[in-house]
């Protein structure tokens, strides 16, 4: 099958290529896999405080339409507000590399991958807020 | 008609290749195109034809315990290789985790030539597959086609990372 020129540019000089550290507080960290061919990519980014993606990198094991898709979206969240980035959808990612059908899982995939570091992000946010919730009470009762 | 219809056996996991093999060698001199009287018109080959096409490929799938389990599972509706089935099996985050570990192991394995490390992962994770195979199979038997899809999805994989190996080992050789 014929790669289109964008899948191979993505694939033989990929962008942001790499890991963050998945303990930094500001890291939000997405794991996604293709059971239908064993594939799986991860994607990082790392989001300010206000919310804006500042870095981004990935590590796909996958064939270069799993590889071009996942380069592209790092390259696209960056300097975007959360919010926006979860408005990327495969549909934009396919039209840009071109996808043939099948490989429009591929797409699916990168765009799992950054809901699922945001969400990942959200979480951790949240379990910082609760957890310096819980422990103002405890203070409390300690005075 | 099913690939286990074709053999006139049930649809089953559990299946005894030698004698799927000799039933096969059977059927398919029987189907034979040449077997035809010569009077034979062009219909009545291009049906064996198909026969045979049909029996080639129902027992490259059925002697083979994977892609039969794979195919048990499809027959009980759910089709793993498709997007759909995929994207609704969501493998356990820990699973991921040990996959893209592996992955990146194999990975600098490879980047520093090492075969034997190489070699060493393929064994652990073969007999990884094969422990998920059997779930799988054993689910199947029980018809538990969620436990079963889980199983198989890790099978695949497996069965990627141990492609990986086989490429690198033929690189190295070649």
């Amino acid at each position: 099958m014929a790669y289109s020129d964008k899948v191979i540019e993505h694939f033989e000089h990929s962008r942001n290529v790499g890991t963050l550290d998945k303990n930094d507080p500001n890291v939000g960290t997405g794991l996604v896999g293709a059971p239908a061919c064993g594939d799986v990519m991860r994607l990082q980014l790392k989001i300010s405080d206000d919310g804006v993606i500042q870095d981004a990198k990935f590590k796909t094991f996958g064939c270069g339409s799993a590889i071009a898709s996942s380069s592209l979206v790092t390259e696209w969240v960056k300097g975007k507000s959360m919010d926006d980035a979860m408005k990327i959808t495969n549909k934009d990612i396919a039209l840009e590399l071109s996808l043939p059908p099948v490989k429009i899982h591929c797409s699916v995939l990168a765009e799992d991958a950054i809901k699922a570091a945001i969400e990942d992000f959200r979480a951790k946010r949240a379990a910082r807020n609760g957890g310096s919730a819980e422990t103002t009470p405890a203070a409390t009762r300690e005075a | 008609m099913t690939h286990f219809d074709l053999f006139n056996l049930p649809p089953s996991v559990d299946l005894d290749v030698k004698a799927l093999e000799d039933l096969h060698r059977k059927l398919s001199l029987e189907s034979h195109p040449d077997r035809l009287a010569s009077g034979a018109d062009a219909r009545a080959r291009r049906l064996a034809a198909e026969k045979s096409a049909s029996l080639n490929e129902a027992i490259k799938v059925l002697k083979d315990p994977v892609r039969r389990a794979f195919y048990v599972l499809e027959l009980k509706g759910v089709k793993l290789d498709t997007e759909q089935a995929a994207a609704k099996l969501k493998m356990p985050l820990e699973f991921l985790e040990e996959i893209m570990e592996r992955r990146e192991a194999l990975e600098a394995a490879k980047a520093g030539r090492k075969l034997e490390a190489a070699q060493s992962m393929g064994k652990e994770i073969h007999a990884a597959l094969t422990q998920s195979l059997s779930l799988a199979q054993d689910a199947l038997r029980k018809d538990d086609v969620a436990k079963a899809s889980l199983a198989l999805g890790r099978v695949r994989y497996y069965a990627r990372f141990l492609e990986e190996v086989d490429a690198f080992e033929e690189e190295l050789s070649s």
